[in-house]
């Protein structure tokens, strides 16, 4: 064996989005080991490494592309790579081209051959091909290209192995020699089959009514999986992290230790992974919609509605995953071609009432309003994030973002089954990719919260304490009280910490929605991770320790939100202060992860700076018409 | 071939073949147009259509293609013989 690669070869696989080439990445070095970042860009594509014989194969997994003219960041970055504009050029290229659409294939191959670059193909979609009524006869085809050609499954993984051999032992040399590219006579014969089982099912779910329906109902689908389904590995996050605080608790003896181990280290630990569940199964979801082929319709239905308030078809995908949690909702926006386009997706996907807003909803709601109102008011809640979202977009596609529009030009590829191997591939990249980027930050930030909330000690709360609960009876006649002293201690320290007495200096800004010195604290307790909120509150409350639930309120908590009672002998909590702080939540941008992401997806800090300024405003805003207005009609 | 009516792709009707006649214009569309299969001479087939006034499908070359009717309207299509 021969070439310039050595010992060492890097392949590009290059092709249309939706050819195959992930798949076929995985069946090449069997995983998707790393994402690749392009230098300068937030794009991000796969590349595995795999030995064959005595030859590292590297292969890269290249961004889309339809030809050799850049529309999107993505296909920009795809080109620069291809062209050895970032970092150095591949040693080869497989062109991974589907059969299905042959004539088109085979012009955009011609342009990669001009290129002048040693090229292997790999053609996908036989079955499809055939099944759609246009088969393909290799034989000729190979005949015609005079370059190496390998028939590959991106579904099954048959003829992977060949690739792999091919990519491999190709001799490099005698590749790149010029070869004149034949003619190739696009497929014009007759179709054979009269009518696809794609063309069976489109008749459905493009119907003018059916099709709407069907999309309504993937789209409950969804949600069930991320609300449901999700729900027992959430519970069972929190037994292991409940676990493992008690189980250090035991270990450590000293306060502050052990404080930072149990309330910063772990609960920090435990609210990152606290997502993953339903981000695993959304992505598993999103993935195996994708690979069906359905996706493409979604975006086919929903393209004049999301178009008529200036974001387009493709915003589909990462606003609906924003229910569950913005942040791979906000990295989902990739898809879309314009920049424009795009941010507007990425600022505007927060107000999506993501899964983690959900547990200050049920406790607020618990404590001051009927089930038969309760379930009403979550519903409107919901419906506000995704009117603020509307009009918000269609204020930045006329101001800041004006003008510009991705193109749709979109292939509606065939239905088919999707394979459980790469959906699982795919969760399980995105769940990596997850806890490297956002989880990291969640850590940080609960961590330095727990800080704030923690210090001060002085000695003097302590002292008093121990005093009382040497004074309460022995035995279990005493337990009672000693545990309300404990709880009262917690609240005492936390009520003098440099938290709370942040949230007192800030108290008089949320002074006109009505909000008190604690629920302020929660606000700026929130901005790590929203899950925090209900926590905090519990420890200000003098609760000892309350969770966070999404499906039942924690009863003692919904007890004390209302019985509370201010300096003035009123209570500093009412239904209308209650529902301005839900409206607060459902507006506000407290969340460092999505605002991580922004940053990482829009690659500057301006677009989560503006993303938090503007949320935190309407935030405001909002919860102080609420209290004001209701106050003055109630008055 | 007897000479055909020029028409405008977003006049096709289902169950008619037509062959694409002209791309309009130079520039990221066409390019995309082009890059997509949608050349002169290439036979095209409306498929269906989105509610509302949304996109239209088209098959081309054996595969199916969305198009906005905005960017649909920038291709000219000549009526080709027979129904299917």
């Amino acid at each position: 064996m021969s070439g310039g690669g050595g010992a060492r070869r890097t392949v590009a696989l290059v092709g249309r989005a939706n050819a195959g080439k992930t798949a076929l990445l995985m069946h090449l070095t069997g995983t998707l080991q790393r994402p690749v970042n392009f230098p300068g860009s937030s794009v991000e594509c796969v590349e595995s490494e795999v030995a064959v014989g005595g030859v590292t194969l590297r292969v890269v997994d290249l961004p889309g592309l339809a030809s050799l003219q850049a529309h999107s960041r993505d296909e920009q970055a795809a080109l620069d790579m291809l062209l050895g504009r970032a970092g150095t050029a591949p040693d080869l290229l497989c062109a991974v081209i589907d059969a299905s659409k042959l004539a088109v294939e085979l012009a955009f191959l011609h342009q990669l051959r001009r290129l002048g670059r040693p090229l292997v193909v790999a053609l996908t979609k036989l079955d499809v091909a055939a099944s759609e009524g246009f088969p393909v006869a290799i034989d000729r085809l190979q005949q015609a290209l005079g370059l190496p050609l390998v028939v590959c499954d991106g579904r099954t993984g048959a003829g992977a192995a060949a690739l792999r051999d091919a990519l491999a032992g190709t001799d490099l040399a005698a590749l790149t020699a010029p070869v004149a590219m034949p003619a190739v006579a696009p497929a014009t014969a007759a179709r054979a089959v009269d009518r696809s089982l794609t063309d069976a099912l489109d008749r459905w779910l493009l119907h003018p009514l059916c099709g709407p329906l069907a999309l309504v109902a993937v789209i409950v689908a969804m949600f069930q999986l991320v609300f449901v389904v999700a729900d027992p590995a959430i519970g069972w996050i929190e037994m292991a992290q409940e676990w493992f605080g008690d189980l250090i608790g035991g270990l450590v003896a000293h306060d502050a230790t052990r404080s930072f181990l149990v309330d910063g280290l772990v609960n920090g630990v435990g609210s990152s992974l606290v997502f993953v569940p339903q981000i695993a199964l959304l992505y598993a979801f999103v993935t195996a919609v994708e690979a069906s082929g359905y996706m493409a319709r979604a975006v086919f239905l929903l393209d004049q509605p999301l178009r008529k308030v200036g974001l387009s078809g493709k915003s589909f995908v990462p606003l609906t995953s924003s229910f569950a949690c913005a942040i791979p909702g906000i990295a989902a926006s990739r898809i879309l071609g314009d920049e424009r386009d795009r941010i507007a997706t990425v600022v505007t996907a927060p107000l999506m009432s993501c899964s983690a807003r959900l547990p200050v909803y049920v406790v607020m709601l618990a404590a001051f309003f009927p089930p038969q109102q309760a379930g009403l008011l979550l519903f409107l809640l919901y419906a506000l994030g995704v009117v603020v979202a509307v009009a918000m977009a269609l204020l930045l596609r006329r101001t800041a973002l004006k003008g510009g529009e991705s193109l749709l030009v979109m292939e509606l590829p065939a239905y088919q089954r999707p394979r459980l191997r790469l959906v699982a591939a795919h969760t399980l990249f995105a769940v990596r990719s997850f806890l490297r980027t956002a989880g990291t930050v969640i850590l940080v930030a609960t961590v330095v919260v727990w800080a704030l909330a923690y210090f001060p000690r002085p000695a003097a709360i302590g002292e008093s304490f121990a005093q009382a609960r040497a004074a309460a009876p022995a035995g279990e006649a005493g337990d009672e009280r000693r545990a309300q002293l404990d709880a009262q201690k917690a609240a005492a320290y936390l009520e003098q910490s440099w938290l709370a007495r942040a949230g007192k200096a800030v108290q008089p800004v949320f002074a006109p929605a009505g909000f008190d010195w604690r629920i302020t604290v929660g606000v700026l307790a929130a901005f790590p991770a929203r899950e925090l909120v209900v926590p905090t509150l519990g420890t200000l409350y003098s609760l000892g320790e309350v969770e966070a639930a999404s499906d039942a309120a924690d009863e003692r908590l919904a007890a004390s939100l209302r019985d509370t009672v201010g300096p003035d002998g009123r209570p500093t909590l009412d239904r209308l202060t209650a529902l301005a702080i839900m409206v607060f939540f459902a507006l506000c941008s407290q969340c460092v992860g999505t605002l991580a992401a922004i940053r990482r997806e829009t690659h500057s800090w301006k677009w989560p700076l503006f993303t938090f300024g503007y949320m935190t405003a309407l935030a405001w805003l909002a919860a102080v018409a609420v209290q004001q207005v209701g106050r003055a009609l109630l008055d | 071939m007897p000479a055909s009516l020029i028409l405008p792709l977003t006049a096709a009707v289902p169950g008619h073949r037509y062959v694409v006649a002209t791309v309009r214009g130079d520039d990221a569309l066409a390019e995309r147009l082009r890059a997509s299969g949608v050349w002169a001479g290439a036979p095209i087939e409306r498929l269906a259509a989105a509610p509302f006034g949304g996109p239209l499908l088209f098959r081309l070359h054996g595969y199916r293609l969305a198009l906005r009717r905005s960017e649909a309207g920038r291709v000219d299509v000549a009526a080709a013989e027979g129904a299917l």
